[in-house]
């Protein structure tokens, strides 16, 4: 089992849960985040202040799958934020160990 | 209000001391004590009068300025909620501006032309009768001419009104009075329409845009149906604005928004509301605040002012429940809403606009049932179609536009002649009958005319000056990118900025990071050290 997250502009959102949801993704986590990466921060001014805001609001979506799905998530992931400009953000993949689903007590794969 | 008055000239200061000028202050118990001529000094003012015009402009003002700028900044998006009461704020500016510099005469003034009462029923007697007898009479009670009211001999003097066939009804206030309570309606019409035009429109084009708006259309109305212009010697009647403010911002927002061109195809497909709290802060000041709005409209502060502000009240509650019911049983969740709720209140506040004083209490329920009824069926049915080709986007066409033209068109069927307007000088009450107390039809016709002329004077206005504007702004609407950033990208602010990651960058920051220095501040700032980002970011923080 692995854990896909990814870190998109809020915008997307809405197109990654449909594409993940074609790539047949059962189900997945949501979080507000701010970060930097490439993409520095912007510039506010508040009554003539200037302000560096170093961060920028992202969404940091999440899924677990299979693995053999992995590849089909990360294309359709990474085909629906894109933009092509700087700060379409990032995503990477970490093993997991164990999945509960709570309701049932079922383990592992079935899980997901 | 309409009731054939219109405004004059403030009396010039030569007059004053002749012994004629009589204090008018028995108004209140009904009778109107005769003026041979108006007063020039402080004789004129009587003070109940006056307080209550300035405390209703007020009143007025503060739907605009917060009502209306918090109500439409809960509406939209979070990044968009800078932006919406940043417009809402200028907006009113740029109106005032324009107002005591030639806005309020041209509303309220000497008509450019004659300004004769010739009516249309009649053989235009004063140009020649005819076709081209009607055409000459109609836009020589167009609009008024500009003129400033800044100058203090205009300021200090008496406001004053004519009524057709020689009802002459003295004010008992200054023509300050009048002028402030007068921009506070033509301040607010734009700020109704900004609901159309949320989120796309370039703040410089709104900046122009709104005072080219009020000068050459706003302008028109008012003088058209009160000022004593054509439709106001017809007999139109419109109490408080159902026309010349409601029908209008829901023509010009419509036009505009389709002028201008939709908002990112994302804000069309998700545009919700991110803070019902300060939506019902906003309805509430909305709600109240027309006390003022049609309270003030008698220019005195009269049994038909507080019957006014008693039926819009009424029509106001009337209305927001029938669109909760309508939501209970008609919608297809069939579950009552908080944000259904203030459509309805809107609905009957407008609709009942046009009516106020003009109809008995229990029109006024009926009026507010009714107007809001037809709205909702229109909201439900209709605006999914219009949307699809003019991104209106609150909708204001419907909660505004076809709900000041329902109000405007009622009035025609439920004014009542027990409802007494006024006294005439000499003490006869002015009063008028709806279809519903046996007048024939005429009041509605002239209602639906009048109706008509501000829907296309407006709509071909309205088209004209955006296009104008365009072209000095290099287009109407911001880039996308912009549009995808919202406040951040058009005004460097957000709404809620985040408590954290801020670190100030312009000379001031250093300063204050290195310390305060001079008498006594020394020991109140901390001094930090730059190098930690940690304590950097809480202490930019902290200064903030």
């Amino acid at each position: 089992m692995m854990l896909v997250t990814a870190v998109i502009k809020p915008f997307k959102l809405d197109a990654v849960k449909e594409a993940l949801e074609a790539a047949g993704a059962k189900g997945l986590t949501v979080t507000e985040a701010q970060g930097f990466g490439r993409q520095k921060g912007h510039t506010e001014v508040y009554r003539g202040a200037e302000y560096q805001v170093a961060f920028t609001p992202k969404i940091k979506v999440e899924v677990l799958v299979d693995e053999a799905a992995v590849s089909g998530v990360l294309d359709a992931i990474s085909k629906a934020a894109r933009t092509e400009k700087i700060g379409d953000g990032k995503i990477w993949v970490t093993p997991v160990d164990t999945v509960v689903r709570i309701r049932t007590g079922e383990t592992g794969p079935d899980a997901i | 209000m309409s009731l054939l008055m219109t405004m004059t000239h403030a009396v010039s200061m030569a007059t004053a001391s002749t012994g004629d000028c009589v204090k008018n202050a028995v108004y209140n118990q009904g009778v109107a004590t005769p003026v041979a001529q108006t007063c020039s000094d402080a004789n004129y003012i009587d003070t109940g009068d006056t307080a209550w015009q300035l405390t209703a402009a007020t009143f007025v003002g503060l739907m605009s300025l917060p009502g209306l700028a918090v109500l439409y900044a809960g509406l939209v998006p979070k990044r968009w909620a800078v932006n919406t009461m940043f417009m809402a704020f200028t907006g009113f500016s740029t109106v005032l501006v324009v107002w005591v510099m030639w806005g309020y005469k041209m509303g309220f003034g000497t008509p450019i032309g004659s300004g004769g009462a010739h009516t249309w029923t009649n053989t235009y007697a004063g140009n020649g009768g005819g076709f081209v007898g009607f055409i000459k009479d109609f836009f020589e009670n167009f609009v008024g001419h500009p003129q400033s009211i800044n100058a203090g001999h205009a300021q200090m003097g008496q406001a004053t009104l004519y009524a057709n066939g020689g009802a002459f009804v003295p004010l008992q206030m200054p023509s300050s009075a009048l002028a402030y309570f007068q921009f506070v309606f033509a301040g607010i019409t734009p700020l109704l329409f900004l609901g159309s035009v949320l989120g796309r429109i370039k703040p410089l084009a709104w900046i122009i845009f709104v005072p080219a708006w009020c000068t050459f259309v706003y302008t028109v109305n008012a003088m058209l149906v009160w000022g004593g212009g054509y439709w106001a010697h017809e007999g139109v009647l419109d109490y408080s604005g159902g026309y010349v403010i409601h029908l209008a911002a829901g023509v010009s927002g419509f036009v505009a928004a389709w002028v201008i061109g939709p908002r990112l195809a994302r804000d069309r497909a998700k545009w919700v509301p991110h803070s019902l709290t300060m939506v019902s802060v906003g309805a509430g000041i909305v709600w109240l605040g027309w006390n003022g709005f049609n309270g003030g409209d008698p220019y005195f502060a009269s049994s038909d002012a507080a019957a006014a502000i008693i039926n819009t009240n009424a029509a106001a509650a009337a209305a927001l429940l029938t669109w909760v019911v309508l939501d209970m049983v008609l919608s297809r969740q069939k579950k009552p809403t908080f944000l259904g709720g203030i459509n309805g209140m809107i609905c009957g506040l407008v609709g009942i606009t046009p009516c106020a004083g003009y109809v008995s209490g229990s029109s006024a329920l009926w009026i507010g049932i009714i107007d809001c009824t037809v709205v909702w069926f229109a909201w439900s049915y209709l605006m999914p179609i219009t949307m699809k080709y003019v991104d209106d986007a609150s909708g204001v066409a419907y909660t505004h536009g076809l709900a000041g033209l329902t109000g405007g068109l009622l009035v025609g069927v439920f004014v009542d002649p027990s409802m007494v307007i006024y006294h005439s000088v000499g003490g006869s009450p002015i009063t008028f009958k709806g279809v519903l107390y046996g007048h024939n039809a005429k009041q509605l016709l002239i209602q639906f005319l009048a109706a008509l002329t501000i829907i296309i004077y407006d709509a071909i206005g309205t088209f004209i000056i955006l296009k104008i504007v365009g072209l000095i702004t290099g287009g109407l609407r911001l880039p996308d990118e912009v549009l995808e950033l919202g406040d951040i990208g058009i005004h460097d602010e957000e709404a809620y900025p985040a408590d954290e990651g801020f670190t100030r960058v312009d000379s001031m920051g250093a300063f204050a990071q290195a310390g305060l220095t001079g008498a006594g501040a020394g020991t109140t700032t901390a001094t930090i050290s730059s190098t930690s980002p940690t304590s950097t970011t809480e202490t930019a923080g902290d200064l903030r």
